[in-house]
């Protein structure tokens, strides 16, 4: 993994010269983050874009006398130039955080914790991307993107933490659709590409489109029992960090779980959630070089078990952290298991629909925890444990205390990992370890 | 301050290229918020890069870098070089540089009044002294104030001979107060969490004016906790600017971008019920329905020159009189659909390749007063700030929700509702436009935060609007 190596040097030597330069009284804490990614994106199974990236930030926070700044700049590979950035932005804190209030909440680095996590990878050659990836897919209506490439992060402070996480990996996230506009999703995701794999998805998929060519069912707004496959409920995990479970959300009127705070509203005695860093697939690290506990039970039984808390909150809030980053996101979510075996789903949904995909959630009342989105992709109306034709696209505005509550009829027995496809700024890390649930009703409203 | 990018192109361009060029950005961001009337944070970054960009045999590659040393470019070429020959035989489209990247020469930069910027005690004091100013009431459980400063340099050499140098000095700024009581939590922003989005300069964090602001937001926060529930009705529905920039945003914006006509999106950011024969016939909404393509609009967050591809930015009309007549589609989509299009192919930053982009996109002013627009309805309700947002992947069922809401009886403004929102579908809702405000009710905001494209882009975008009416819409509250 020498692209790892040169990124890891990268991190080193930027935090030498942050920590190197600290004056007296002044502490540190710094994260990295960096990749070297090729993207190919392509459209009916041709190339729309394809280029490589090679990039790395380094953010800091520094502090000084009862006060705090944050700071950052790209690391450029050139040793030099990352010399001069590092020495630039540290002085350039300073002179601002002399400028600023007092921070009451500082809550300066203390974890002197290492750690270091590689996992090495087998990605196709460059040259051969188009050829390997929309090879087997020639004469299909193929869309998406192939992402490949090592991804890094780091973190430091001058209490003597360091950690540093690399994985080689790669995600082909993609689609196949029909003449008609619905298409079967899917998504080929890990550290060692096999392109025998890649063909038996996608022909797995072909087999899928039948089903989607016949005529939809139109259904009308209403109540309607629900089978939904693990992909769809993903789209709801990103409602436990958004106005979520973080601490300061709920003390501070953002969360729509105040009223499980409070005992005013609760989920089913079947819903269970955890942060659960043993699925491996980001690091436990948070900016400040903290480790997280390898599982933090969040929800229990239905009933709330502990709040996501940052450094910060735990000063401000006088209760313990559980080294979240500052943001309080869930990491590394996953939910309990049911007794339902998903070979049986069909079967016990009986007459209702089966959501494969949800698409553009929002809160439509933060307060009722209340989300509405739309169906995407395919899904389908069931009779009698049979798929009948798909449906038109539907619209559901429901109450995540209905959803994983009142109207969570079972979970699924199996499991399954979906990875974090986004790619804002940098590929994500992370993703979900989930179950299918059966509900008894989902609400469509438009 | 402009490099010499045309001589590093000049010694780092490829032999075998039919055409190279080089974008280089450089953004440098400075912001700070308060919570509760205390420093919460501030931070201040830089960033700059390349994009190194061929074209083979009509296939572009790429490769970004931030290494701008001699030998680090000339390997992005060649690895540019790699990849645009391997997809060659999959190319989607044989694109010519003549076409598809103007040799244009400019250089300009974003207007604003006070170009000394703001030292960061006078902006951090300003934060902390609004949100405290807004916990009028034991009532208020939560003030915040958030205000950044950004500045983006982007500069573009070719070997066709481009040569482009643009600034852009935007402002954002955020207001809220979260009220509680009992179990009733609302919260009140000053024209939404995100909508306060300017090209500007220091002018623009104005103490006086956002004073009054924060003020606004907390005593309406407070009113909030005792208003009634938005009752379910068809009924006419009036929008605020501050809800339109994002119905336009979402059910115009998007579904009128050539590359999701072109089903580049499709299995992302979605795709669109406007088909390419659409174009130049659909009747999208009613007569008074005119969106414009507008990147020459003083101080709207993404006026520019020229995009990242170098083409000269100019008004156009994307809907005139109610007909769909031009796409958001850059000079690639233009290329490979025949259709009429924008300069609108723009990145978030140097490591990501242009794609189809918003930029201003405006509904043009009408000719009706608010008070009128008030006057002429029978039942309905006014809806201001948006605080929810959901539409389908073909955009054509949507749902907003808004954080304050007035009800309109008999022609008069009668009473306060919390939690409104209402649905649709894109094209109906656009031909039950009825009513089009004045120059007096157009106001400009924008989005910071517009996500799109594979790899994942988040860019800045402006629309402008006037007051609104919407006939026979389904409105509904809290509870429905």
């Amino acid at each position: 993994m020498s692209n790892n190596n040169d990124l890891e040097r990268r991190f080193d030597d930027a935090r030498d010269v942050l920590m190197g330069e600290l004056a007296s009284g002044e502490e540190l804490s710094m994260e990295f983050s960096g990749e070297l990614s090729t993207f190919m994106r392509f459209n009916g199974c041709k190339v729309r874009q394809i280029g490589e990236v090679d990039v790395a930030y380094v953010e800091f926070r520094l502090y000084k006398e009862g006060k705090s700044i944050a700071a950052g700049f790209n690391a450029t590979g050139d040793a030099g130039e990352d010399s001069a950035r590092a020495a630039r932005a540290l002085s350039r804190a300073r002179e601002e955080c002399a400028l600023l209030p007092d921070d009451p909440y500082r809550s300066a680095p203390t974890s002197t914790s290492t750690s270091s996590e590689v996992f090495a990878g087998r990605l196709p050659a460059q040259e051969r991307l188009p050829q390997e990836v929309l090879g087997p897919a020639a004469g299909t209506d193929f869309t998406g993107i192939h992402s490949q490439g090592p991804i890094v992060r780091g973190a430091a402070n001058s209490a003597g933490a360091r950690h540093w996480f690399a994985t080689e990996s790669f995600i082909t996230d993609w689609s196949v659709w029909l003449p008609n506009g619905k298409a079967v999703k899917s998504c080929y995701a890990g550290r060692e590409w096999d392109g025998a794999e890649h063909a038996r998805r996608l022909a797995a998929a072909k087999a899928r489109l039948e089903p989607l060519s016949r005529p939809e069912v139109k259904l009308k707004p209403g109540d309607y029992r629900a089978y939904i496959t693990p992909d769809a409920l993903y789209e709801t995990i990103a409602f436990f960090s958004w106005n979520g479970l973080g601490e300061r959300d709920i003390r501070e009127g953002e969360s729509a779980y105040i009223a499980l705070r409070e005992g005013r509203k609760g989920f089913s005695p079947l819903f269970n959630l955890t942060q659960d860093f043993s699925l491996g697939i980001e690091p436990r690290f948070n900016e400040a070089g903290d480790v997280a506990p390898e599982k933090l039970a969040l929800i229990e039984g239905g009933k709330l078990a502990s709040t996501i808390v940052s450094n910060r909150s735990a000063k401000q809030y006088g209760v313990p952290t559980n080294a979240a980053p500052e943001s309080e996101d869930l990491r590394s979510p996953a939910f309990g298991a049911g007794k339902l075996a998903e070979k049986d789903a069909l079967k016990a949904l009986g007459t209702g629909v089966y959501i494969s995909n949800f698409h553009y959630l929002n809160w439509s009342d933060v307060e009722t925890a209340r989300v509405t989105g739309m169906t995407r992709f395919s899904c389908f109306w069931v009779e009698n444990g049979e798929l009948v034709a798909p449906i038109s696209n539907m619209r559901f505005d429901e109450s995540l205390y209905d959803l994983y509550g009142s109207k969570l009829e079972d979970l699924t027995v199996e499991r399954s990992l979906i990875p974090e496809t986004g790619s804002y700024v940098l590929r994500s890390l992370g993703g979900a370890l989930l179950p299918g649930i059966l509900a008894k009703g989902l609400r469509f409203t438009l | 301050m402009p490099m010499d990018l045309p001589r590093l192109l000049a010694a780092t361009a490829p032999q075998g290229a039919g055409w190279a060029g080089l974008r280089r950005v450089r953004s440098t961001d400075r912001s700070c918020s308060a919570r509760d009337g205390k420093y919460d944070s501030a931070r201040v970054t830089e960033d700059e890069g390349y994009l190194a960009e061929v074209l083979v045999d009509g296939q572009f590659g790429y490769a970004a870098s931030a290494n701008a040393d001699i030998a680090s470019l000339k390997a992005a070429f060649g690895r540019a070089m790699t990849l645009a020959r391997a997809a060659g035989p999959f190319a989607i489209h044989r694109f010519d540089a003549r076409q598809a990247r103007p040799a244009s020469k400019a250089r300009w930069e974003s207007s604003r009044e006070k170009k000394s910027g703001l030292a960061m005690d006078d902006f951090a004091g300003l934060a902390c002294s609004l949100s405290s100013a807004m916990r009028i009431s034991d009532k208020i459980i939560q003030t915040s104030v958030d205000f950044e400063i950004h500045e983006v340099e982007t500069e573009i050499a070719s070997t066709n001979g481009a040569e482009l140098f643009q600034v852009l000095h935007v402002a954002f700024q955020s207001l809220q107060a979260i009220a509680r009581d009992g179990n009733v939590v609302q919260k009140r922003t000053a024209n939404g969490s995100s909508a306060r989005i300017r090209q500007a300069g220091a002018e623009f964090f104005d103490a006086g004016a956002l004073a009054l602001d924060a003020q606004r937001a907390a005593e309406e926060a407070i009113e909030l906790l005792t208003a009634q529930d938005c009752p379910s009705m068809t009924g006419d529905l009036v929008l605020a600017p501050d809800q339109m920039y994002l119905q336009i945003h979402e059910s115009v914006g998007h579904p009128c971008e050539l590359d999701r006509i072109l089903g580049d999106e499709r299995n992302f950011a979605g795709s669109t019920f406007v088909k390419p024969d659409d174009i130049g016939k659909l009747q999208y909404g009613s007569k008074l329905m005119n969106i414009t393509f507008d990147p020459t609009v003083q101080g709207e967050a993404a006026s520019y020159a020229f995009d990242d591809i170098g083409a000269t930015a100019k008004k156009e009309y994307i809907i005139k009189d109610g007909i769909l007549v031009r796409a958001l589609g850059s000079l690639e989509s233009q290329a490979r659909s025949g259709k009429p299009g924008v300069s609108d192919q723009r990145a978030d930053n140097w490591s990501r390749a242009p794609i189809d982009r918003m930029a201003n996109l405006n509904l043009e002013a009408g000719k009706d007063s608010f008070e009128d627009m008030v006057a002429g309805i029978e039942k309905g309700v006014y809806m201001e700030t948006n605080r929810s947002w959901s539409i389908d992947d073909y955009r054509n069922k949507f749902q907003f929700g808004c954080e304050y809401a007035k009800l309109i009886e008999n022609g008069r403004i009668t009473r306060t509702l919390k939690n409104p929102n209402y649905r649709g579908v894109s094209s109906s809702f656009w031909k039950s436009l009825c009513k089009v405000g004045d120059g007096s009710t157009w106001r400009i905001f924008g989005a910071p935060n517009c996500g799109k494209g594979e790899p994942n882009q988040v860019i800045f975008v402006g629309h402008a609007s006037p007051v609104c009416t919407f006939r026979g819409v389904e409105i509904f509250g809290g509870e429905a």
